[in-house]
């Protein structure tokens, strides 16, 4: 439960013959964590190679690349969440993929390669347009401009008035653009009109190589574009045809064939020799038997399996965490912050239930947690992805937990419910009638301390635990003496304190015997359990001593759950204040016409308000908590950095054999 | 005007004095949040964009960029803690 799920390395040995087999088997098992095979990296090096691919692999890997062209061209995600009513046999996928599958293909390659056509002909009379476009208001017919010997055509826009000393013919026509001219002029003249064009900010248009009047020939093209429009709706029509009628088909062909490649590069993860190959890896010690069974059986015993003593294996076993269904959901929050080493303690199932505590403490309201927990259940329902509902979970815990805490603060949306607070009142003095006693600030204060200082000493335990299973030798004695230090310096410190000072809801040991220099038996045991921590911390790494004021700060840090909390309390009383004291109960007491808008506009703000209560109150609780979790309790005694279980092998999702 | 602040002076009242106090607790414990509402934020500000920047490269570092981007958020609740204690 506190630790990951025990692994036992296991070593295969077989004859090449074997090697299909195995893996046909160790892919439908789905648990062998294979650990890759590498080669020395030296030229006298004789021994095993890294395999080849088995010979199925480069056609399979085609096909695969093929079928992958067509899905993208369909817009299928290969994780696309659907709905499976009904696996599909391999054995039929397979016959599917010989026969059904390149008629598809080629039906949907054609289509495809008919609507790039359509497409690039559209694109090629759009450019067209785009060239007779300035010609629509020229009366007369476009071959009129081209073809001459003795005279020179300009055609163009110029923005300033435009003056030729040369004998010329000029049409113009003025556009958005600016004006558009035609100018004709003797080729003898050239000279003249190419000074006078950059005077007017002459910009050239090349004439179209078009005959007819350029409005009829932009009709034409334009019903050309209609038409071949027309043509790609009715193929974009087919293609969805095709998705909808066999996208669950493409989608199982791609699990199958994906499985075939994967099979089939498996050999490049084993050790090989001319003859025979080894592989190794990881398997859940619990499924091991299964493992070897499986084995035997898939290869009629010709394959030698081993179970690795604990003193030849050298590398660290994958982590595969080991929690009771309750705490699954949280192991996501592990994965952000980083996954358990095998050696290590998980702390998955305490932060399972400190998270939602502390998220409860934070966020205590009745209403707040009942909006979030109608949200979390909605988000579970609709929300397609394994992240997105294990979110929704832990937002589900933390939200009944807010609820609870709600009862006993006696909160709802800021108002208090019939009743007395049960633990703490985190009531403000805001508004205009309030009153009471406001909040008992140095109660919540102490409970938020004392809950560091628990959380605080569990971590150093834990940490000490730690050390004691992974480290050899006298650093591992140094190290438990050390984690045991931090708590002697933490709770010598709290002895000294209560010694000294008398507070609610602590021990109060002012009244022990003094025995001198102003200090009494308490503070003398004190003042001995720091000293001794101090020493057992110089120990282990005197470095360390500078780290000492973090004790203060961690447990200090814990006063988050209340301040975060009562900011949370003050948002929802002012949003209460502001919506119903201020805007709508003046208007109540002498209701006109006005009245009424203003209390909708009183309405709104208070929804408004206590929706973006509701998300501040969310992240902030989330984020807060989490925070304690991750700087103020890991640090004292988890490192992480564990590498992922990942067996060989495929959730199926379409198939099955 | 000194004469003003003279009567001013001898018609203080312990109520008065009361009240001044209060408002001088409650500008205290606005300082104390503001004050380190603004020394966080330009902790948070290096790191964070810091943070942006790695997570960009390496999804993978998330977790450890989003715990030192929170680290400095104790000065502010410290200055929270101060200002709820100076005001109840």
């Amino acid at each position: 439960m506190f630790t990951p799920e025990g692994m036992t390395r296991v070593l295969i040995a077989a004859t090449k013959s074997q090697m299909e087999p195995v893996i046909r088997e160790l892919y439908r098992q789905h648990l062998f964590h294979i650990e890759e095979f590498v080669e020395k990296d030296s030229k006298e090096y004789e021994g095993y190679r890294i395999g080849t691919p088995l010979p199925a692999a480069n056609e399979t890997s085609r096909e695969l690349i093929r079928l992958r062209g067509i899905t993208s061209s369909f817009g299928i995600r290969e994780d696309e969440e659907v709905p499976v009513s009904q696996k599909v046999k391999s054995s039929h996928l397979r016959e599917v993929i010989e026969k059904e599958l390149p008629l598809l293909e080629q039906e949907t390659e054609e289509l495809l390669a008919k609507r790039a056509k359509l497409d690039a002909q559209i694109k090629e009379y759009e450019q067209k347009i785009e060239t007779l476009r300035p010609f629509q208001d020229v009366p007369f017919d476009l071959s009129l401009l081209r073809g001459f010997r003795m005279f020179s055509v300009y055609c163009g826009y110029i923005s300033k008035s435009l003056s030729l000393d040369v004998p010329h013919e000029i049409f113009s026509a003025d556009t958005k653009k600016g004006k558009f001219v035609i100018i004709v002029v003797q080729q003898k003249d050239r000279a003249g009109v190419d000074q006078a064009l950059p005077e007017a900010q002459f910009q050239a248009v090349p004439i179209p190589d078009e005959d007819g009047l350029a409005r009829d020939r932009i009709g034409f093209y334009e019903s050309q574009i209609l038409a071949r429009k027309g043509e790609m709706e009715e193929i974009n029509r087919k293609l969805d045809d095709i998705r909808t009628r066999h996208r669950d088909l493409f989608l199982a062909c791609h699990e199958l064939l994906s499985a075939d490649v994967e099979m089939a590069e498996a050999p490049l993860r084993f050790a090989t020799t001319g003859r025979s190959f080894v592989v190794e890896g990881w398997v859940p010690t619990v499924h091991l038997e299964r493992l070897k069974e499986g084995i035997h059986y898939a290869t009629g015993g010709k394959v030698f399996v081993y179970e690795c003593e604990p003193s030849e294996i050298s590398d660290v076993p994958p982590t595969e965490y080991h929690n009771p269904g309750f705490a699954k959901p949280t192991e996501m929050l592990m994965d952000v912050y980083s996954r358990p080493r095998y050696t290590e303690l998980d702390p998955t199932l305490i932060v399972s239930i400190i998270f939602p505590i502390f998220f409860g403490i934070i966020l205590g309201d009745v209403g707040y947690g009942a909006v979030l927990l109608v949200l979390s259940l909605a988000l579970h329902r609709f929300l397609k992805g394994e992240e997105a509902r294990r979110l929704a979970i832990i937002l589900r815990n933390a939200s009944i937990s807010s609820i609870i805490f709600g009862i006993l603060f006696s909160e709802i949306f800021g108002f208090s419910l019939p009743w007395k607070p049960l633990l703490f009142s985190r009531h403000l003095n805001i508004g205009g009638h309030a009153g009471g006693h406001g909040p008992d600030v140095t109660g919540l204060m102490i409970m938020a301390v004392w809950i560091g200082i628990l959380q605080i000493t569990l971590g150093r335990v834990l940490g000490m635990v730690n050390h004691a299973r992974q480290d050899h030798g006298s650093h591992r004695v140094k190290a438990v003496l050390a984690n045991l230090g931090w708590i002697m310096v933490l709770w010598g410190i709290l002895l000294m304190i209560w010694a000294s000072f008398s507070m609610p809801f602590m021990p109060d040991l002012t009244g022990m015997p003094p025995i001198g220099m102003g200090l009494n038996l308490a503070s003398i045991g004190g003042l001995v359990m720091i000293v001794t921590g101090v020493l057992f911390i110089i120990l282990d790494s005197p470095l360390e001593v500078v780290e000492l004021p973090t004790i203060l700060s961690h447990v200090l840090s814990y006063a988050r759950l209340v301040g975060v909390g009562l900011s949370s309390v003050a948002i929802a009383m002012v949003v209460n204040f502001i919506a119903i004291g201020l805007i709508i109960e003046p208007q109540l007491e002498s209701l006109t016409a006005l009245g009424v808008i203003f209390i909708i506009i009183g309405g709104i703000v208070l929804v408004v308000g206590h929706l973006l209560n509701t998300i501040l109150g969310m992240l902030g609780g989330a984020l807060q908590s989490l925070r304690l979790q991750y700087v103020e309790f890991f640090t004292k005694f988890y490192k992480g950095g564990g590498r992922k279980y990942n067996p060989f092998g495929m959730k199926k999702r379409f198939m099955e054999d | 005007m000194a004469e003003a602040a003279a009567v001013a002076a001898t018609e203080m009242t312990v109520e008065m004095v009361k009240a001044s106090q209060l408002g001088m607790k409650a500008l205290g414990a606005g300082l104390a949040v503001g004050l380190t509402g603004i020394g966080t934020g330009l902790a948070e500000m290096a790191i964070g964009s810091a943070a942006v920047g790695a997570t960009a490269e390496n999804k993978d570092i998330f977790g450890l960029v989003l715990l030192l981007t929170v680290i400095p958020e104790t000065i502010v609740i410290f200055g929270l803690v101060v200002g709820l204690l100076l005001l109840f």
